[in-house]
């Protein structure tokens, strides 16, 4: 038989395409539930990391729900599920919360980095205010230059700091060179200035979607941001329903 | 095992070895030998696709078309990326995550394909296969020396722990600073250029008269 002729390499590369295509289907969806619970349990590890209740058992400590733009509850949306494909739920404010059960709040956060996409767990504490804790992770920056915003010494850096002046949202910026605020700044990345940037604005936005939100919830240390004694009242109220 | 089997295997480590002597896979010896784990890993994974490869193409290389070769070759490494990658995603979730981009480009590697073309198609399966885990070894060797110089003196740590300690950064008040020059590829290259230097001058039947 010519092992060159056109009617050989036809049929030689159909077959061979034909069982290639049964060969990745088959493990693609062999694996598929296996690599999915992967994916599912990493997220629930990462929101109970950013509230530093690594071990924990999630179903028990996390009560999760989903707010629109107005900070309204809205109901008929899994709120771990929307975490997979984020940059949508923020734009059909369709917007996960993930509630501690001494009041802290995680919110998810969403943005591009230098390669691709980052995302991030922001853990606030009880005034809605400190950052009780963070976790950051990225699809493809660089290892060793912006990769390092995943490192749990570059997170550690967040603990603390505060989104809020006074009454006004500025969220936490990654600064070159160096914090030079101790309240709203971290060092940025040496080396990593893109992925940095790209921090910086997705805390920014991220954050920023879910004001409505954070303003109802606040409570307690608020009573030395907001000056009226009534408001910080109804705020009481509202968290303890 | 014969010997003629064991020099398949044990030469690509040095005689022979794919990125010093053969100059293959020169590019992702750049790109994943910041630190020694990705460097580990890859090593693992390239070495795991390189053995398979070469086993389906020997198996193949009597009913092979030669005008289509190279697209067979491709979809058989291809292939095998996939599957790499699938079961990396499946079982050892943090160690995917971790090569991330870096398993897709295996099938850029010139190595997988280079060894399929130039052994595979012409040797039995068997010793195709140790040809395969040979050459993956090989490339992973000068892998992990290049990510341990990298990791070292760029950033202080190996696989992760902290060598250089703390104290001794100018930050801390110290007299030491990481080369910041290590994170980079072209730092890789030298290294790499460095590595052959001292191979060949030890191995005096590599120089080129």
């Amino acid at each position: 038989m010519n092992k060159n002729s056109n009617l050989y390499i036809v049929i030689y590369s159909t077959v061979m395409v034909v069982v290639v295509a049964t060969l990745l289907a088959v493990a693609a969806l062999a694996l598929k539930s296996r690599q999915d619970a992967n994916i599912l349990n990493e997220k629930k590890e990462a929101i109970l990391a950013s509230l530093s209740l690594t071990g924990q058992n999630y179903d028990e400590v996390i009560d999760a729900f989903v707010v629109n733009e107005k900070g309204e509850k809205i109901e008929g949306q899994d709120p771990i599920q929307l975490l997979f494909d984020l940059p949508t739920a923020f734009a059909e404010h369709t917007l996960p919360v993930f509630q501690a059960q001494d009041g802290r709040i995680v919110v998810p956060v969403s943005g591009v980095g230098l390669w691709g996409p980052m995302w991030g767990y922001v853990a606030l504490e009880k005034d809605m205010n400190t950052i009780s804790g963070i976790v950051l992770d990225h699809a493809g920056e660089t290892p060793g230059l912006g990769a390092e915003v995943a490192t749990p010494k570059h997170q550690a850096m967040y603990k603390g700091k505060t989104i809020f002046e006074g009454e006004e949202f500025v969220s936490v910026t990654l600064r070159k060179g160096g914090a030079k605020d101790p309240k709203h700044e971290v060092d940025a990345i040496s080396g990593g200035t893109k992925t940095s940037d790209g921090v910086t604005a997705m805390l920014k936005t991220s954050l920023g979607a879910y004001l409505p939100l954070l303003k109802v919830s606040a409570v307690a240390p608020c009573c030395e941001a907001c000056a009226e004694a009534t408001e910080c009242e109804t705020n009481k109220v509202e968290n303890n329903e | 095992m014969s010997n003629k089997n064991l020099k398949y295997l044990t030469g690509p480590f040095s005689a022979n070895n794919p990125v010093i002597v053969q100059i293959l896979g020169i590019c992702s010896a750049l790109a994943v030998t910041v630190q020694l784990k990705p460097a580990i890993v890859m090593a693992l994974s390239v070495t795991a696709v390189t053995a398979f490869a070469n086993l389906v193409m020997s198996l193949l290389r009597n009913g092979l078309p030669s005008r289509i070769r190279i697209i067979v070759q491709l979809v058989v490494i291809a292939t095998l990326v996939i599957l790499v990658d699938q079961v990396l995603k499946a079982f050892v979730y943090d160690v995917s995550k971790q090569l991330s981009v870096y398993v897709g480009l295996i099938i850029t590697n010139c190595i997988v394909m280079g060894r399929v073309e130039a052994f595979a198609l012409g040797n039995g399966p068997w010793a195709s296969f140790l040809d395969g885990i040979g050459n993956g070894l090989g490339y992973g060797l000068i892998l992990v020396v290049i990510a341990f110089f990298r990791e070292l003196f760029g950033a202080g740590t190996l696989y992760g722990f902290r060598v250089i300690p703390e104290s001794w950064y100018i930050a801390e008040g110290g007299f030491y600073s990481n080369n910041g020059l290590m994170l980079f590829p072209p730092m890789a290259l030298i290294l790499c250029g460095c590595i052959i230097w001292v191979h060949r001058s030890k191995n005096k039947d590599l120089q080129e008269k």
